[in-house]
Protein backbone atom coordinates (compact mmCIF):
# COMPACT_ATOMS: atom_id res chain seq x y z
CA UNK A 1 0.00 0.00 0.00
CA UNK A 2 1.67 3.76 -0.79
CA UNK A 3 0.75 6.08 1.16
CA UNK A 4 -1.58 8.88 -0.47
CA UNK A 5 -2.34 11.27 2.02
CA UNK A 6 -2.43 15.26 2.81
CA UNK A 7 -3.24 17.94 5.10
CA UNK A 8 -6.55 19.81 3.34
CA UNK A 9 -7.41 21.44 7.15
CA UNK A 10 -6.05 23.00 10.65
CA UNK A 11 -8.12 24.37 13.42
CA UNK A 12 -6.75 25.78 16.61
CA UNK A 13 -8.81 26.90 19.67
CA UNK A 14 -7.34 30.11 21.55
CA UNK A 15 -3.64 28.98 23.52
CA UNK A 16 -3.47 30.45 26.78
CA UNK A 17 -3.08 29.38 30.66
CA UNK A 18 -6.14 28.40 32.60
CA UNK A 19 -8.25 28.99 29.90
CA UNK A 20 -12.47 28.57 31.23
CA UNK A 21 -13.42 26.42 28.39
CA UNK A 22 -13.75 22.31 28.86
CA UNK A 23 -10.95 20.01 26.61
CA UNK A 24 -13.87 19.19 24.77
CA UNK A 25 -15.37 23.04 23.61
CA UNK A 26 -11.92 23.41 22.83
CA UNK A 27 -12.03 21.04 20.30
CA UNK A 28 -14.46 21.85 19.13
CA UNK A 29 -14.10 25.24 17.99
CA UNK A 30 -10.93 24.10 16.39
CA UNK A 31 -12.57 21.35 14.99
CA UNK A 32 -14.95 24.12 12.95
CA UNK A 33 -12.03 26.33 11.95
CA UNK A 34 -10.36 23.66 10.23
CA UNK A 35 -13.45 22.34 8.25
CA UNK A 36 -13.95 26.04 7.74
CA UNK A 37 -10.38 25.86 6.51
CA UNK A 38 -10.44 22.61 3.83
CA UNK A 39 -14.38 23.72 2.95
CA UNK A 40 -15.72 20.28 4.77
CA UNK A 41 -18.62 19.58 6.49
CA UNK A 42 -18.32 17.59 9.95
CA UNK A 43 -20.71 15.05 7.63
CA UNK A 44 -17.19 14.81 5.18
CA UNK A 45 -15.45 13.23 8.80
CA UNK A 46 -16.16 9.85 8.27
CA UNK A 47 -12.56 8.94 11.18
CA UNK A 48 -10.62 10.30 13.76
CA UNK A 49 -7.43 10.16 15.42
CA UNK A 50 -7.50 11.08 19.01
CA UNK A 51 -4.03 11.69 20.40
CA UNK A 52 -4.31 12.79 24.09
CA UNK A 53 -7.05 9.90 25.36
CA UNK A 54 -8.19 9.37 28.92
CA UNK A 55 -7.11 9.70 30.93
CA UNK A 56 -6.02 13.49 30.64
CA UNK A 57 -7.91 14.09 27.20
CA UNK A 58 -11.25 13.25 25.46
CA UNK A 59 -12.16 9.71 24.30
CA UNK A 60 -13.03 9.35 20.77
CA UNK A 61 -16.53 7.93 21.47
CA UNK A 62 -17.53 11.13 23.64
CA UNK A 63 -15.79 13.80 20.60
CA UNK A 64 -18.11 12.09 17.97
CA UNK A 65 -21.00 11.85 20.20
CA UNK A 66 -20.67 15.28 21.37
CA UNK A 67 -19.94 16.78 17.86
CA UNK A 68 -22.81 14.84 16.09
CA UNK A 69 -20.44 12.62 13.96
CA UNK A 70 -20.76 9.36 12.33
CA UNK A 71 -17.59 7.91 12.32
CA UNK A 72 -16.08 4.55 10.90
CA UNK A 73 -12.65 4.48 11.48
CA UNK A 74 -10.94 5.34 15.42
CA UNK A 75 -7.37 5.48 16.42
CA UNK A 76 -6.37 6.55 19.80
CA UNK A 77 -3.35 6.77 22.25
CA UNK A 78 -3.37 7.31 25.66
CA UNK A 79 -2.26 10.60 27.53
CA UNK A 80 1.41 10.96 26.23
CA UNK A 81 2.48 13.76 23.66
CA UNK A 82 4.95 11.03 22.13
CA UNK A 83 2.48 9.69 19.60
CA UNK A 84 1.58 13.06 18.07
CA UNK A 85 3.84 11.30 14.62
CA UNK A 86 1.66 8.07 15.60
CA UNK A 87 -1.41 10.29 15.30
CA UNK A 88 -0.83 11.38 11.86
CA UNK A 89 0.31 8.48 10.75
CA UNK A 90 -2.48 6.40 11.29
CA UNK A 91 -4.38 9.14 9.78
CA UNK A 92 -2.26 8.61 6.78
CA UNK A 93 -2.55 5.12 6.65
CA UNK A 94 -6.20 4.64 7.33
CA UNK A 95 -7.14 7.28 4.01
CA UNK A 96 -4.73 5.23 2.11
CA UNK A 97 -6.21 1.94 2.69
CA UNK A 98 -9.80 2.79 2.12
CA UNK A 99 -10.87 2.75 5.89
CA UNK A 100 -11.74 6.62 5.97
CA UNK A 101 -12.25 9.19 3.50
CA UNK A 102 -11.48 12.01 6.10
CA UNK A 103 -10.07 11.75 9.13
CA UNK A 104 -9.64 14.35 11.79
CA UNK A 105 -6.47 13.78 14.20
CA UNK A 106 -7.73 15.44 17.27
CA UNK A 107 -5.90 16.47 20.31
CA UNK A 108 -7.63 19.09 23.28
CA UNK A 109 -6.05 19.57 26.90
CA UNK A 110 -6.27 21.30 29.54
CA UNK A 111 -3.16 21.07 31.21
CA UNK A 112 -3.46 23.73 34.08
CA UNK A 113 -6.69 22.21 35.18
CA UNK A 114 -4.90 18.81 34.65
CA UNK A 115 -1.74 19.82 36.07
CA UNK A 116 -2.06 16.66 38.92
CA UNK A 117 -1.26 14.23 36.10
CA UNK A 118 2.31 15.70 35.50
CA UNK A 119 4.69 14.12 38.06
CA UNK A 120 2.63 14.64 41.21
CA UNK A 121 0.34 12.46 43.08
CA UNK A 122 -2.33 12.63 40.69
CA UNK A 123 0.07 10.73 38.07
CA UNK A 124 -1.25 7.02 37.81
CA UNK A 125 1.07 6.92 34.58
CA UNK A 126 4.44 7.87 36.44
CA UNK A 127 3.43 5.70 39.43
CA UNK A 128 2.18 2.25 38.00
CA UNK A 129 4.32 -1.06 38.69
CA UNK A 130 7.91 -0.52 36.91
CA UNK A 131 7.62 3.32 37.01
CA UNK A 132 6.75 5.46 34.13
CA UNK A 133 8.08 5.47 30.45
CA UNK A 134 10.25 8.82 31.10
CA UNK A 135 12.40 6.88 33.76
CA UNK A 136 10.17 7.63 36.91
CA UNK A 137 11.11 6.02 39.65
CA UNK A 138 8.33 7.59 42.39
CA UNK A 139 9.93 5.99 45.68
CA UNK A 140 13.17 7.63 44.54
CA UNK A 141 12.10 11.17 43.90
CA UNK A 142 12.16 11.44 40.49
CA UNK A 143 8.48 11.63 39.71
CA UNK A 144 7.96 13.96 36.21
CA UNK A 145 8.99 13.66 32.42
CA UNK A 146 11.22 16.48 33.35
CA UNK A 147 13.51 13.92 35.37
CA UNK A 148 13.99 11.72 32.35
CA UNK A 149 14.78 14.67 30.19
CA UNK A 150 17.17 15.89 32.87
CA UNK A 151 19.19 12.50 33.75
CA UNK A 152 19.72 12.32 29.93
CA UNK A 153 20.80 15.63 29.71
CA UNK A 154 23.19 15.34 32.36
CA UNK A 155 24.95 12.26 31.22
CA UNK A 156 24.88 13.99 27.90
CA UNK A 157 26.70 17.29 29.08
CA UNK A 158 29.71 14.74 30.72
CA UNK A 159 30.10 12.74 27.55
CA UNK A 160 30.54 15.86 25.25
CA UNK A 161 31.00 18.80 27.64
CA UNK A 162 27.78 20.56 26.17
CA UNK A 163 27.04 23.93 28.87
CA UNK A 164 23.74 25.00 30.13
CA UNK A 165 24.63 28.22 28.25
CA UNK A 166 24.86 26.28 25.02
CA UNK A 167 21.43 24.50 25.43
CA UNK A 168 20.20 27.98 25.93
CA UNK A 169 20.37 28.71 22.19
CA UNK A 170 17.29 26.15 21.88
CA UNK A 171 14.97 27.88 24.36
CA UNK A 172 16.05 31.12 22.65
CA UNK A 173 15.95 30.78 18.74
CA UNK A 174 12.56 29.20 19.73
CA UNK A 175 11.37 31.99 21.73
CA UNK A 176 12.73 34.47 18.79
CA UNK A 177 10.33 32.77 16.62
CA UNK A 178 7.57 33.15 18.59
CA UNK A 179 8.02 37.11 18.49
CA UNK A 180 6.28 36.41 15.22
CA UNK A 181 3.20 35.04 16.05
CA UNK A 182 0.52 36.33 18.01
CA UNK A 183 -0.85 33.74 18.63
CA UNK A 184 1.88 32.55 20.78
CA UNK A 185 1.77 32.63 24.80
CA UNK A 186 5.22 33.68 25.49
CA UNK A 187 5.54 37.13 23.78
CA UNK A 188 8.84 38.67 25.25
CA UNK A 189 12.42 38.31 24.15
CA UNK A 190 14.10 35.83 26.26
CA UNK A 191 18.08 36.57 27.05
CA UNK A 192 20.79 34.33 27.81
CA UNK A 193 21.10 36.16 31.37
CA UNK A 194 17.35 35.39 31.93
CA UNK A 195 17.79 32.11 31.09
CA UNK A 196 20.78 31.68 33.18
CA UNK A 197 19.35 32.86 36.35
CA UNK A 198 16.20 31.80 35.92
CA UNK A 199 14.89 29.19 38.75
CA UNK A 200 16.46 25.33 38.24
CA UNK A 201 13.89 22.64 38.08
CA UNK A 202 15.57 19.48 37.53
CA UNK A 203 19.16 19.62 37.15
CA UNK A 204 20.22 20.51 34.47
CA UNK A 205 16.77 22.05 33.46
CA UNK A 206 15.88 25.82 34.14
CA UNK A 207 12.86 26.94 33.58
CA UNK A 208 13.07 28.12 30.52
CA UNK A 209 14.10 25.06 29.39
CA UNK A 210 10.89 23.06 30.41
CA UNK A 211 7.69 23.99 28.09
CA UNK A 212 4.47 25.65 28.47
CA UNK A 213 1.44 24.18 31.02
CA UNK A 214 -1.10 25.18 28.49
CA UNK A 215 -4.70 24.58 27.48
CA UNK A 216 -5.79 24.39 23.52
CA UNK A 217 -6.84 22.15 20.84
CA UNK A 218 -5.28 21.66 17.40
CA UNK A 219 -7.31 19.33 14.80
CA UNK A 220 -5.69 18.68 11.33
CA UNK A 221 -7.30 16.80 9.09
CA UNK A 222 -6.33 14.21 6.48
CA UNK A 223 -7.63 13.14 2.84
CA UNK A 224 -6.51 11.36 -0.41
CA UNK A 225 -4.24 13.27 -2.09
CA UNK A 226 -6.36 13.10 -5.00
CA UNK A 227 -9.31 14.43 -2.93
CA UNK A 228 -7.27 16.94 -1.67
CA UNK A 229 -6.78 18.80 -4.32
CA UNK A 230 -10.58 19.27 -5.15
CA UNK A 231 -10.50 21.23 -1.67
CA UNK A 232 -10.03 24.73 -0.48
CA UNK A 233 -6.80 24.60 0.65
CA UNK A 234 -3.21 24.13 -1.60
CA UNK A 235 -2.99 20.33 -0.16
CA UNK A 236 0.13 19.97 1.71
CA UNK A 237 1.68 16.04 1.01
CA UNK A 238 2.35 13.38 3.82
CA UNK A 239 5.46 12.31 1.77
CA UNK A 240 7.77 10.85 3.92
CA UNK A 241 7.15 8.35 7.10
CA UNK A 242 8.99 6.20 9.44
CA UNK A 243 7.84 5.00 12.60
CA UNK A 244 8.72 5.36 16.78
CA UNK A 245 11.65 3.68 17.53
CA UNK A 246 11.53 1.00 20.75
CA UNK A 247 13.95 -1.36 22.75
CA UNK A 248 16.48 -1.21 25.11
CA UNK A 249 18.56 0.80 23.71
CA UNK A 250 15.63 3.57 23.30
CA UNK A 251 14.82 6.07 25.70
CA UNK A 252 11.91 8.32 25.29
CA UNK A 253 13.99 11.20 26.02
CA UNK A 254 17.92 10.14 25.57
CA UNK A 255 19.23 9.52 22.11
CA UNK A 256 19.48 6.08 21.20
CA UNK A 257 22.34 3.94 22.97
CA UNK A 258 23.55 7.09 25.12
CA UNK A 259 23.13 5.25 28.27
CA UNK A 260 19.93 6.44 30.30
CA UNK A 261 17.92 3.29 31.77
CA UNK A 262 19.10 0.07 30.08
CA UNK A 263 20.79 1.43 26.60
CA UNK A 264 24.20 0.07 26.15
CA UNK A 265 25.94 3.55 26.57
CA UNK A 266 27.28 2.79 23.13
CA UNK A 267 26.31 5.70 20.55
CA UNK A 268 26.83 6.01 17.07
CA UNK A 269 26.38 7.90 14.01
CA UNK A 270 22.71 7.75 13.04
CA UNK A 271 22.00 4.56 11.38
CA UNK A 272 20.58 4.06 7.80
CA UNK A 273 17.40 2.31 9.71
CA UNK A 274 16.95 5.21 11.27
CA UNK A 275 17.20 7.86 8.72
CA UNK A 276 14.75 5.81 6.25
CA UNK A 277 12.68 8.64 6.21
CA UNK A 278 15.26 10.43 3.43
CA UNK A 279 14.98 7.39 0.94
CA UNK A 280 11.71 8.07 0.36
CA UNK A 281 11.56 10.86 -2.21
CA UNK A 282 13.39 14.05 -0.09
CA UNK A 283 16.57 14.11 1.16
CA UNK A 284 17.97 15.80 4.46
CA UNK A 285 19.69 18.44 2.32
CA UNK A 286 16.26 19.34 1.03
CA UNK A 287 14.70 19.99 3.96
CA UNK A 288 14.16 23.97 4.73
CA UNK A 289 12.63 23.46 8.33
CA UNK A 290 12.71 20.88 11.65
CA UNK A 291 9.97 20.57 13.57
CA UNK A 292 9.81 18.83 17.16
CA UNK A 293 8.60 17.74 20.34
CA UNK A 294 10.21 20.46 22.97
CA UNK A 295 8.79 19.83 25.91
CA UNK A 296 12.32 20.16 27.02
CA UNK A 297 15.32 21.66 25.51
CA UNK A 298 17.16 19.00 25.56
CA UNK A 299 15.17 17.32 23.27
CA UNK A 300 15.66 19.19 20.58
CA UNK A 301 19.22 18.71 20.41
CA UNK A 302 18.83 14.88 20.79
CA UNK A 303 15.94 14.66 17.37
CA UNK A 304 18.84 16.90 15.43
CA UNK A 305 21.57 14.03 16.30
CA UNK A 306 19.07 11.41 15.75
CA UNK A 307 18.26 12.65 12.06
CA UNK A 308 22.09 13.32 11.54
CA UNK A 309 21.88 17.34 10.94
CA UNK A 310 25.30 17.32 12.77
CA UNK A 311 27.28 14.47 14.43
CA UNK A 312 27.31 12.72 18.15
CA UNK A 313 27.73 15.00 20.46
CA UNK A 314 28.09 18.01 18.25
CA UNK A 315 23.76 19.46 18.52
CA UNK A 316 25.20 21.70 21.64
CA UNK A 317 27.58 23.65 19.23
CA UNK A 318 25.31 23.07 16.10
CA UNK A 319 22.41 25.52 17.24
CA UNK A 320 24.67 28.47 18.52
CA UNK A 321 24.70 31.36 16.51
CA UNK A 322 21.06 31.43 15.58
CA UNK A 323 21.25 28.13 12.81
CA UNK A 324 17.54 27.18 14.37
CA UNK A 325 16.30 30.47 14.84
CA UNK A 326 14.37 33.01 12.14
CA UNK A 327 16.50 33.05 9.32
CA UNK A 328 18.75 30.54 10.00
CA UNK A 329 20.08 27.74 7.85
CA UNK A 330 17.48 24.89 9.61
CA UNK A 331 14.62 27.31 11.18
CA UNK A 332 13.25 25.11 14.08
CA UNK A 333 9.69 25.00 15.36
CA UNK A 334 8.87 28.43 13.93
CA UNK A 335 5.57 29.19 15.49
CA UNK A 336 7.76 29.03 18.85
CA UNK A 337 6.76 25.09 19.94
CA UNK A 338 5.53 23.79 22.85
CA UNK A 339 8.06 25.73 24.69
CA UNK A 340 6.82 29.40 23.43
CA UNK A 341 3.65 28.93 21.73
CA UNK A 342 1.56 26.38 23.58
CA UNK A 343 1.90 22.99 24.90
CA UNK A 344 -0.76 21.90 21.96
CA UNK A 345 1.15 18.34 22.50
CA UNK A 346 2.84 19.26 19.19
CA UNK A 347 -0.18 19.94 17.10
CA UNK A 348 0.27 23.42 16.85
CA UNK A 349 3.83 22.64 14.89
CA UNK A 350 1.50 20.43 12.29
CA UNK A 351 -0.40 23.62 11.65
CA UNK A 352 2.98 25.73 11.44
CA UNK A 353 4.30 23.17 9.03
CA UNK A 354 1.03 23.59 6.92
CA UNK A 355 0.83 27.46 6.82
CA UNK A 356 4.24 27.62 5.75
CA UNK A 357 3.83 25.15 2.99
CA UNK A 358 0.54 27.07 1.55
CA UNK A 359 2.80 30.20 2.38
CA UNK A 360 0.52 31.47 4.76
CA UNK A 361 2.65 31.65 7.74
CA UNK A 362 2.76 35.68 7.61
CA UNK A 363 5.86 36.58 9.80
CA UNK A 364 6.81 33.16 10.34
CA UNK A 365 7.35 31.99 6.74
CA UNK A 366 9.90 30.63 5.24
CA UNK A 367 10.85 31.25 1.86
CA UNK A 368 9.48 28.88 -1.02
CA UNK A 369 9.16 26.53 1.59
CA UNK A 370 8.42 23.30 0.01
CA UNK A 371 9.71 20.38 2.40
CA UNK A 372 9.78 20.53 5.90
CA UNK A 373 10.50 17.83 8.76
CA UNK A 374 8.54 16.87 11.57
CA UNK A 375 11.00 14.56 14.10
CA UNK A 376 11.00 13.50 17.55
CA UNK A 377 13.65 12.39 20.11
CA UNK A 378 11.80 8.62 19.64
CA UNK A 379 12.88 8.88 15.96
CA UNK A 380 9.47 8.35 14.49
CA UNK A 381 9.09 11.49 11.71
CA UNK A 382 7.19 12.66 8.57
CA UNK A 383 8.19 14.73 5.75
CA UNK A 384 5.64 17.11 4.28
CA UNK A 385 5.49 18.72 1.34
CA UNK A 386 4.03 21.18 -0.79
CA UNK A 387 1.66 19.69 -3.51
CA UNK A 388 3.42 19.58 -6.74
CA UNK B 1 5.49 6.50 61.50
CA UNK B 2 3.86 6.48 58.00
CA UNK B 3 6.02 6.23 55.11
CA UNK B 4 4.06 8.94 52.78
CA UNK B 5 5.94 9.27 49.64
CA UNK B 6 5.52 6.61 46.65
CA UNK B 7 6.23 3.63 47.31
CA UNK B 8 7.42 0.82 44.90
CA UNK B 9 4.31 -1.07 43.12
CA UNK B 10 5.51 -4.25 43.57
CA UNK B 11 4.00 -6.70 41.09
CA UNK B 12 4.95 -10.46 40.05
CA UNK B 13 8.07 -9.98 38.39
CA UNK B 14 9.47 -7.29 40.63
CA UNK B 15 8.58 -9.27 43.97
CA UNK B 16 11.77 -10.73 44.98
CA UNK B 17 13.80 -7.70 44.27
CA UNK B 18 11.84 -6.03 46.86
CA UNK B 19 11.67 -9.35 48.88
CA UNK B 20 16.23 -9.34 48.76
CA UNK B 21 15.92 -5.09 49.57
CA UNK B 22 13.29 -6.27 52.45
CA UNK B 23 16.49 -9.04 53.86
CA UNK B 24 19.37 -5.80 52.82
CA UNK B 25 20.38 -7.84 49.63
CA UNK B 26 20.42 -7.32 45.73
CA UNK B 27 19.03 -9.50 43.98
CA UNK B 28 19.16 -9.30 40.80
CA UNK B 29 17.49 -11.38 37.82
CA UNK B 30 20.01 -13.48 36.05
CA UNK B 31 19.57 -15.67 33.53
CA UNK B 32 21.06 -19.30 34.05
CA UNK B 33 21.08 -20.04 30.14
CA UNK B 34 23.82 -16.68 28.99
CA UNK B 35 24.52 -15.21 32.64
CA UNK B 36 23.64 -12.00 31.83
CA UNK B 37 21.36 -10.16 34.87
CA UNK B 38 18.42 -7.63 33.51
CA UNK B 39 16.64 -4.60 35.24
CA UNK B 40 14.34 -3.89 35.41
CA UNK B 41 12.83 -7.57 36.71
CA UNK B 42 11.12 -9.33 33.50
CA UNK B 43 9.40 -12.45 32.85
CA UNK B 44 11.93 -13.64 30.23
CA UNK B 45 16.17 -12.83 29.64
CA UNK B 46 15.88 -9.92 27.07
CA UNK B 47 19.35 -10.87 26.13
CA UNK B 48 18.64 -14.50 25.09
CA UNK B 49 15.07 -14.55 25.37
CA UNK B 50 15.34 -17.78 27.16
CA UNK B 51 12.99 -18.93 30.36
CA UNK B 52 15.48 -19.81 32.73
CA UNK B 53 15.61 -16.38 35.16
CA UNK B 54 17.07 -17.13 38.85
CA UNK B 55 16.86 -14.32 41.19
CA UNK B 56 21.05 -13.89 42.40
CA UNK B 57 22.35 -12.48 45.38
CA UNK B 58 24.42 -9.56 43.53
CA UNK B 59 27.51 -7.40 44.44
CA UNK B 60 25.43 -3.92 45.40
CA UNK B 61 28.58 -1.90 43.90
CA UNK B 62 28.72 0.02 40.88
CA UNK B 63 29.51 3.06 38.86
CA UNK B 64 26.68 6.30 39.02
CA UNK B 65 26.20 6.92 35.29
CA UNK B 66 24.06 9.80 35.07
CA UNK B 67 22.19 11.88 37.96
CA UNK B 68 20.50 14.78 38.59
CA UNK B 69 19.07 17.55 41.47
CA UNK B 70 15.37 17.84 41.67
CA UNK B 71 14.63 21.47 42.66
CA UNK B 72 11.03 21.27 42.18
CA UNK B 73 8.74 19.58 44.59
CA UNK B 74 6.25 17.33 42.53
CA UNK B 75 5.40 15.31 44.96
CA UNK B 76 4.17 17.21 48.55
CA UNK B 77 5.88 14.33 50.59
CA UNK B 78 9.57 15.17 49.00
CA UNK B 79 9.08 19.22 49.64
CA UNK B 80 10.98 19.67 52.71
CA UNK B 81 13.99 17.64 50.90
CA UNK B 82 14.20 19.79 47.69
CA UNK B 83 16.75 20.28 46.16
CA UNK B 84 17.61 16.59 46.74
CA UNK B 85 19.72 14.30 44.16
CA UNK B 86 18.18 11.17 42.21
CA UNK B 87 21.30 8.97 40.48
CA UNK B 88 21.19 6.24 38.16
CA UNK B 89 23.87 3.44 39.05
CA UNK B 90 25.40 1.10 36.37
CA UNK B 91 25.71 -2.08 38.46
CA UNK B 92 28.97 -4.26 38.26
CA UNK B 93 26.95 -6.74 36.76
CA UNK B 94 25.40 -4.53 34.35
CA UNK B 95 21.91 -3.38 34.85
CA UNK B 96 21.64 0.33 35.74
CA UNK B 97 19.60 0.89 38.86
CA UNK B 98 17.66 4.25 39.76
CA UNK B 99 18.08 5.40 43.37
CA UNK B 100 19.54 7.94 45.81
CA UNK B 101 23.51 8.73 46.98
CA UNK B 102 23.34 9.58 50.33
CA UNK B 103 26.37 11.44 52.24
CA UNK B 104 25.43 15.09 50.61
CA UNK B 105 27.80 15.54 48.10
CA UNK B 106 26.86 16.23 45.04
CA UNK B 107 27.24 12.79 42.43
CA UNK B 108 29.41 12.50 40.07
CA UNK B 109 29.41 10.35 36.93
CA UNK B 110 31.96 7.79 37.24
CA UNK B 111 31.63 7.51 40.76
CA UNK B 112 32.06 4.41 42.63
CA UNK B 113 29.26 4.16 44.93
CA UNK B 114 27.87 0.36 46.93
CA UNK B 115 24.36 -0.48 47.59
CA UNK B 116 23.35 0.43 51.42
CA UNK B 117 19.65 -0.58 53.06
CA UNK B 118 17.23 2.14 54.33
CA UNK B 119 14.81 0.48 55.97
CA UNK B 120 11.99 3.34 55.76
CA UNK B 121 9.02 1.71 57.81
CA UNK B 122 7.91 -1.37 59.04
CA UNK B 123 7.15 -3.10 55.64
CA UNK B 124 9.44 -1.17 52.87
CA UNK B 125 13.20 -1.50 52.51
CA UNK B 126 14.80 0.86 49.62
CA UNK B 127 17.97 1.10 48.41
CA UNK B 128 20.19 3.84 48.19
CA UNK B 129 23.85 4.33 47.83
CA UNK B 130 27.11 5.51 49.62
CA UNK B 131 30.57 6.37 48.20
CA UNK B 132 33.15 3.73 48.20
Amino acid sequence: MTVDAAIVGIGCSAFGRGLPDSQLGLAAFAFKEALDDAGLTREDVDGLSIHLGAPLGVDYDRFAEALGLDIRYVNQSWLHGRFVTNALQHAALAVSAGLADVVACVTAVSFTRERGFLGGPGDVEGNREEGGTHGEAPPYGLTAPAGGAAIAMQRYMHLYGATSAQLAAVPISIRQHALNNPRAIMQQPLTLEAHQTARMVVDPLRLFDCCLISDGAAIVLVTRADRARDLKQKPVRIAAMQGMRSGREEFIFAPRGLGINQQSGKRSFARERDLEIFAQGIARENVQGFYTYDAFSPLVLFALERFGYCGVGEAAAFVQGGRIGPGGALPVNTSGGLLSEAHVAGWNSICEMTRQLRGSAGASQIRDAAALQWGTAWGDSVILTRDA
Amino acid sequence: MIHEKPRPRVGPDSAPFWKGCREHRLMLPTCTACGKAHLPPGPVCPFCFADAIEWRQASGRGTISTWTAVHKAWFPAFAAEAPYNVIQVELDEGPRLTSNLLGGDVPKIGQRVEMVFDDVDAELTLHRFRVI
